[in-house]
């Protein structure tokens, strides 16, 4: 009990340090960062965010970021903050749906507004600058906030070709060049999405571009936000303590923030315990998918998948894959599109040599085989050893 | 003259580890089985199957892993007979043609006793040991994923936690264990035919050796 007690104190104590830490490192950002464009105060009340739904989120975040409650009014500030951080969003090889995702949900809460209303210094698909003009937006960011931005990266790069499969801006550089560039400049470098994490869809079989991740083409360390797309949860509460501690998140051996995909799906998925007591769904729409059974047997990779979508969900918590009746396909780890298929089917059913055998078949067939053959063996060894009563030494 | 002599062939240490072995092995494949299909049996009014499968699973999986690292201790430390060296009998050459002559029964005259092991038997043996290390090792990766991780376990999935991305991912690490535990169903069969054919051909009680730890080897006066 006294061991506990004491255990309790030395733990909130630290936490109380943590917090002023907190506070310092605020106060400095408060100082070193550029003013931002609208007061956010305003802006919520504009947007019709209430006092209390911001209050609410802020616990949301905190808890999210597996902070204890005392740093909710930090996180607050951080939040107001958020706005003020220079960011230079580079695309390469992608589809543009991690930005879709990130800046055009439909559902406006305040995530929303730290997304609608980041200082986006660059960002090539909703600039109004082009060509030339956008080329010097860029320059002079790195000229004015030199290792004080953030590079933000949606997009895997091709090294194919020497990088020449992807040329990019007036001057037609390689994505290698552009992001050697601009990460060199930025003080953190922040993958969006599992393209520009690992590889991912551009990056899958056949790859005939040789597209990788950012951190294996140029050699950097990043921060991984993965996911196709990620939740924009995990990048506003990595930003969110990047400012209130100054530094970039602890993270896996694969870069991706801890807080976040420290877990798997399956670890917290609401329909676990129907896992746990083999209630599986077999068909899609049978009685089982009607009763919310696991998705197990339809396919769901939730079990092999480390992320936090069955714990903060998506759109401000409203719903995520496997709560609207899909599995999870296991889009936040690498090379999930090869790893991870077939999407609809469990793990094992995965097909060789581009024809129908599944490791089950193959293993029936030689188990068949096997079977003949040792039959044969035995037949043959009843007539050729008819004779041998001693003969072995 | 011939008469019959015992020999000690196997200690007392390997012929518990090879039957706890065993054992461990047809457990692990048939809940494994159960795991990769899942079916509602309905045994109890527990609604927990899957998950208690999986637990024994694992449990006896944890077992199995002792069972491997003593029986790597007994290869390199048996005070009786390290037989590391005889996992190596296939080096021979000549010796490892006359066996597979002798297996297709195309010649009547076995290999020289020159090992513990024939130089096949060498490469089976040797081969399953490193096939139970890997299902060992992606076994433990699995274990640590499902929240095993508190104590020894822990220790152990922190050092095999490196090796799920060199297998990419999760995932594959199911897949490759999946595809060991077909390589053990394989095995087993012609292991046990293999067993009972030596009893057969040299009529030295290779089966019950493995029981008794004694063969018995004919011998010229
Ligand atoms: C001969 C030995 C073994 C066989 C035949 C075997 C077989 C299997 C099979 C068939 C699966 C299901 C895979 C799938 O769904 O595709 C499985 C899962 C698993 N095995 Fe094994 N296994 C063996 C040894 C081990 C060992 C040594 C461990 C741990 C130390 C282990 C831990 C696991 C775990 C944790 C899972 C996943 C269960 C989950 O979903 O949480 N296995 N095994
Ligand atoms: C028919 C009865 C069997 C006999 C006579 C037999 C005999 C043997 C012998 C002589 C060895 C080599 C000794 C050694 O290296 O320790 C061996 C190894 C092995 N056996 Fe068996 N076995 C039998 C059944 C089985 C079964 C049913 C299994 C598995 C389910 C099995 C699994 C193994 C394994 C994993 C090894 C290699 C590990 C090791 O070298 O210790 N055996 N067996
Ligand atoms: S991670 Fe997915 S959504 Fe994002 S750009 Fe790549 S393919 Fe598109
Ligand atoms: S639906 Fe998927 S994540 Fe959820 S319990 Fe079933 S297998 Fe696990």
């Amino acid at each position: 009990m006294g061991q506990n007690a004491d255990y309790h104190s030395t733990v909130s104590k630290q936490y109380r340090q943590l917090l002023k830490q907190c506070k310092v490192n605020l106060d400095r950002n408060d100082q070193e960062l550029p003013a931002a464009a609208e007061d956010f105060g305003e802006l919520l009340k504009e947007r019709g965010v209430s006092r209390r739904a911001f209050i609410k989120w802020t616990s949301l975040m905190t808890g999210a970021l597996m902070l204890p409650p005392i740093f909710k009014p930090a996180l607050a500030r951080a939040a107001e903050q958020f706005s003020r951080v220079p960011v230079v969003w580079l695309h390469f090889a992608e589809c543009t749906g991690c930005s879709e995702a990130f800046l055009r949900t439909s559902y406006p809460g305040v995530a929303d507004i730290l997304l609608d209303t980041i200082s986006l210094e660059y960002h090539e698909t909703i600039m109004a600058a082009a060509g030339d003009q956008a080329e010097k937006c860029l320059e002079q960011c790195l000229h004015d906030f030199p290792g004080k931005f953030l590079c933000v990266i949606e997009g895997a790069i091709p090294l194919g070709n020497n990088g020449k499969y992807m040329r990019l801006g007036p001057k037609g550089k390689t994505g290698v060049e552009i992001a050697k560039e601009v990460t060199s400049k930025a003080a953190a470098t922040i993958c969006i999405g599992s393209c520009s994490a690992f590889g991912n869809i551009p990056a899958a079989k056949p790859n005939p571009t040789d597209c990788v991740g950012v951190s294996k083409a140029i050699g950097v360390h990043t921060i991984n936000i993965a996911g196709c797309p990620p939740n924009p949860v995990n990048f506003i509460g990595t930003i969110l303590h990047y400012l209130m501690f100054r530094d970039v998140p602890p993270l896996d051996g694969l870069g991706r923030p801890v807080w976040a995909y420290g877990k798997r799906i399956h670890d917290y998925c609401e329909r676990r315990a129907h896992y746990d007591g083999a209630e599986f769904v077999q068909q899609w729409g049978d009685e089982g998918a009607k009763h919310g059974w696991c998705l197990y047997k339809m396919g769901c990779k939730g079990p092999y998948t480390y992320a936090n979508c069955s714990q903060v969900r998506f759109n401000d918590g409203i719903s995520w894959p496997i709560m609207a009746g899909h599995g999870c396909i296991g889009c936040t780890e690498p090379g999930f599109w090869d790893t991870m298929a077939p999407l609809e089917k469990q793990i094992h059913e995965d097909t060789f040599g581009g024809g129908q055998a599944t490791i089950d078949t193959i293993g029936t067939t030689l188990l068949g085989v096997t079977a003949a053959g040792i039959a044969v063996h035995a037949a043959a060894t009843a007539c050729r050893h008819r004779d041998n009563k001693s003969e072995t030494k | 003259m011939e008469h019959i002599v015992p020999k000690k062939e196997w200690t007392v240490a390997i012929r518990y580890n090879h039957w706890l072995m065993a054992a461990a092995i047809f457990v692990l494949i048939a809940s494994g089985l159960y795991i990769a299909y899942p079916v509602n049996l309905s045994f109890s009014d527990k609604i927990t199957e899957m998950h208690d499968i999986i637990f024994w699973h694992i449990l006896t999986g944890i077992c199995l892993t002792f069972l491997f690292v003593w029986r790597v201790y007994l290869m390199f430390f048996s005070r009786f007979h390290a037989d590391w060296k005889d996992f190596f009998a296939w080096m021979n050459i000549k010796n490892s043609l006359k066996q597979v002559k002798f297996y297709l029964l195309i010649s009547k005259e076995p290999p020289e006793h020159t090992h513990l092991y024939g130089p096949l038997q060498s490469v089976a043996y040797g081969g399953l040991l490193i096939m139970v290390a890997l299902i060992v090792l992606t076994g433990l990766i699995l274990t640590g994923a499902a929240g095993y991780k508190a104590g020894l376990t822990g220790i152990m999935y922190t050092m095999v936690r490196p090796v799920e991305r060199l297998m990419g991912g999760l995932a594959s690490v199911r897949l490759i264990h999946h595809f060991l535990s077909w390589g053990f169903v394989l095995f087993i069969m012609v292991h046990m035919y293999m067993a009972f054919w030596y009893d057969v051909i040299f009529k030295e009680g290779t089966v019950s050796s493995m029981i008794s730890g004694v063969v018995f080897r004919k011998a010229h006066k």
